[in-house]
């Protein structure tokens, strides 16, 4: 599915994930705690369990390639894997970050269409949204009332109501919308994004990984 | 801008001929036979006069002002006649022939010459490739197909703007058979300088126009429909039919979900944002169309069904009440009071719960003594009521009951049948009450009735 985003339209080009994710957090959205670093540093102020992913604008499939460890549980676990990485990626910069919690999973995303121009989407996470094609969209710029209907169109805005033990807070989603929208709407040159997936519980909304592909003129 | 196109007070057709087998015919005989009290100017250098008329040269030759101009020609002709148009100062220039963009290639070199001839100057441009133009109020029929093959559409309240020509003659033609008239029928084809946002807007000003129905395959200009259609839909409500897929499904192949992103979902959410209902296939586009035209928007979802045949009460039932089917509305649970009212008076093996059965025995002024109860009740916000003229206490006496209780409460009339339904339904169309004559098909004009009332609502328009 990355390979669909690498194809971007016309003249554009791809910022990397962790300049997504500060750009992200400048404008008020959470992202995972996280440093970019070239190697480990001796002292770490992150919260296990961890994440350790290779840093590249060029390659979008990080898992496939063996890029991404999950679950790293303590240091000396964090020291290995990051070892290993090394060996495999000598000249990648690495990307540590905090695990997000447990929450409902939703795709948030950005698409530049020919015809009607900026459009964000919103589909339910994970596996939902290539089953069942369970996403829906509305042109930039979006209101309250446009966010409001974007979550209840799709499957995983029950959870709002609580569903199976889950239960997030919608209000908290429909602000990262806007909020997107916003950026969109102020940046103007936002080709796509990709914010996948976005873990929604009752605090928080936070964008676990995140692709944004510019326009370049 | 465009609302002269109302009110049109000269036409010429460039093209006329005396020949039935030319359009150049076809399109005199509708503009002569449909009761157009303009002036009229068949244009064709062979002829001195055709159909009683006197015939011109080209339009410079006719003196007067010409408010709208039908040029049955060829392509390559076409744009020849069009110069002359322009230098005339013709308001509006109606270009019949095809063999333009939809070619490619040097089709599209011709429908350029069209925009740089017009450019700058005051004639707009219907077409190429279009049917033509109906507008019933002012007897305006420009349409090609003679009137031996189709009836034309009489005076309503629907607007018809259309992106296929022949989808349109054939819709316009099926709505007849219950007597259903439209406001105005534009055929854009091409669409090379008028295109759907700038009728929607044109319609929306009009006085005849109470809801607008639109055909489409694809949008000429994104962001001018968008902001076009959403701020007419808080004021007429518009019905989209929308088909076909653009470039966009590949281009939004472009982002992380691509397959997933197909433009028909893009063109989904632009319609849901605006609150835009939207069609499936020509026969919700008109239904659809009349609902908003004739009823009444729900203000929330309990609905109350009354019927003389309890099965269609039960289909009734299940399609309007699914959420995989239909559109998960609820049934009215009445109160002791409105029960005990309704029990005096239907017989005593009637049904007074929802859906109210009156049965085979049901007589029109129960009929009306139950509307008066449901239609004042806080409970409920629409009704669907079945006419059913087969058993013999109920006649056309039904009409006006029904006409004077959906004036109050949104209403939506299902008539089941032929001999007499259909004499039902044309009288329901007589009272502007939205009547359809199928189950799934009266659900679904309260599905639209309820849609649009929730989008007004959400919007805060009272």
């Amino acid at each position: 599915m990355s390979n669909n985003f690498s194809k971007g339209s016309g003249n554009s080009s791809i910022i990397t994930e962790y300049e997504a994710k500060c750009m992200l957090k400048s404008k008020g959205i959470t992202v995972p705690e996280g440093i970019l670093v070239k190697d480990l540093p001796a002292k770490l102020s992150l919260k296990f369990p961890l994440v350790l992913k290779i840093s590249s604008s060029t390659i979008l499939h990080k898992s496939d390639a063996g890029g991404v460890r999950l679950g790293i549980r303590d240091m000396e676990e964090l020291r290995q894997e990051f070892s290993d990485m090394k060996l495999k990626f000598p000249y990648s910069d690495f990307l540590i970050e905090s695990m997000v919690g447990k929450g409902a999973e939703f795709i948030v995303g950005v698409v530049t269409d020919p015809v009607f121009g900026h459009m964000i989407m919103l589909g339910s996470g994970g596996i939902y949204t290539e089953l069942y094609g369970d996403v829906t969209f509305r042109k930039i710029p979006i209101d309250a009332i446009d966010a409001e209907d974007m979550i209840s169109d799709i499957k995983s805005g029950a959870f709002c109501e609580g569903f199976r033990g889950m239960q997030i807070d919608c209000k908290i989603l429909a602000d990262l919308l806007i909020r997107i929208s916003d950026i969109v709407l102020g940046l103007g040159k936002i080709d796509t994004m990709d914010l996948n997936p976005v873990i929604v519980d009752r605090e928080k909304a936070t964008v676990v990984d995140a692709k944004i592909r510019l326009t370049v003129t | 801008m465009l609302n002269f196109l109302f009110n049109v007070k000269s036409v010429a057709v460039i093209g006329a001929s005396q020949d039935p087998m030319k359009i150049g015919h076809a399109i005199m005989e509708n503009v002569l036979g449909t009761g157009f009290s303009g002036k009229i100017y068949p244009i064709n250098p062979a002829n001195k006069e055709i159909m009683g008329l006197r015939c011109y040269m080209n339009v410079t030759e006719v003196k007067d002002s010409i408010d709208l101009v039908v040029i049955a020609l060829p392509a390559s002709r076409s744009v020849e006649a069009l110069s002359q148009c322009v230098e005339a100062k013709v308001k509006c220039v109606i270009i019949v022939a095809g063999g333009f963009s939809e070619l490619g290639g040097e089709g599209r070199a011709l429908q350029d010459q069209i925009n740089e001839m017009i450019k700058g100057t005051q004639t707009r441009v219907i077409g190429p490739n279009t049917v033509g133009v109906l507008f019933p109020y002012s007897n305006l029929n420009t349409a090609l197909t003679p009137k031996e093959r189709i009836y034309y559409p009489g005076r309503g309240e629907i607007a018809f703007i259309s992106q296929s020509g022949a989808l349109g003659l054939l819709t316009m033609d099926s709505i007849t058979e219950y007597d259903l008239g439209i406001s105005g029928f534009v055929n854009i084809g091409n669409r090379t300088d008028i295109d759907e946002s700038d009728l929607l807007q044109a319609f929306s000003e009009d006085i005849h126009t109470k809801s607008i129905a639109v055909y489409l395959e694809s949008v000429s200009d994104g962001n001018k429909f968008y902001e076009i259609v959403k701020r007419v839909n808080l004021k007429k409500p518009v019905v989209v039919l929308k088909t076909g897929r653009s470039e966009a499904s590949s281009r939004a192949a472009s982002f992380h979900t691509g397959a997933l992103a197909s433009d028909d979902r893009v063109i989904d959410g632009i319609l849901k944002q605006a609150g835009v209902q939207r069609a499936l296939d020509e026969v919700d586009l008109i239904d659809y169309g009349k609902a908003l035209a004739y009823g009444k928007p729900l203000k929330g979802k309990r609905i109350a069904i009354i019927t003389t045949a309890g099965g269609a009460g039960v289909v009734t039932t299940d399609l309007l009440t699914s959420n995989e089917y239909g559109p998960a509305l609820d049934l009215t649970k009445f109160n002791d009071t409105e029960t005990a009212e309704m029990k005096k008076a239907v017989l005593p093996f009637a049904s007074v719960a929802n859906p109210i059965d009156l049965t085979a025995d049901g007589n029109v002024d129960t009929y009306e003594i139950i509307l008066d109860v449901i239609s004042k009740s806080g409970n409920v916000d629409g009704i669907i009521a079945y006419a059913l003229p087969q058993t013999p206490k109920i006649d056309l006496g039904i009409v006006d009951v029904l006409s004077k209780y959906a004036r109050n409460k949104p209403m939506v009339v299902g008539v089941i049948g032929n001999r007499l339904a259909k004499d039902v339904l044309r009288e329901l169309e007589k009272k502007r009450i939205p009547a359809y004559p199928s189950i799934s098909r009266s659900v679904k004009a309260m599905k639209v009735l309820y849609n649009y009332g929730h989008f007004l609502n959400r919007r805060g328009v009272p």
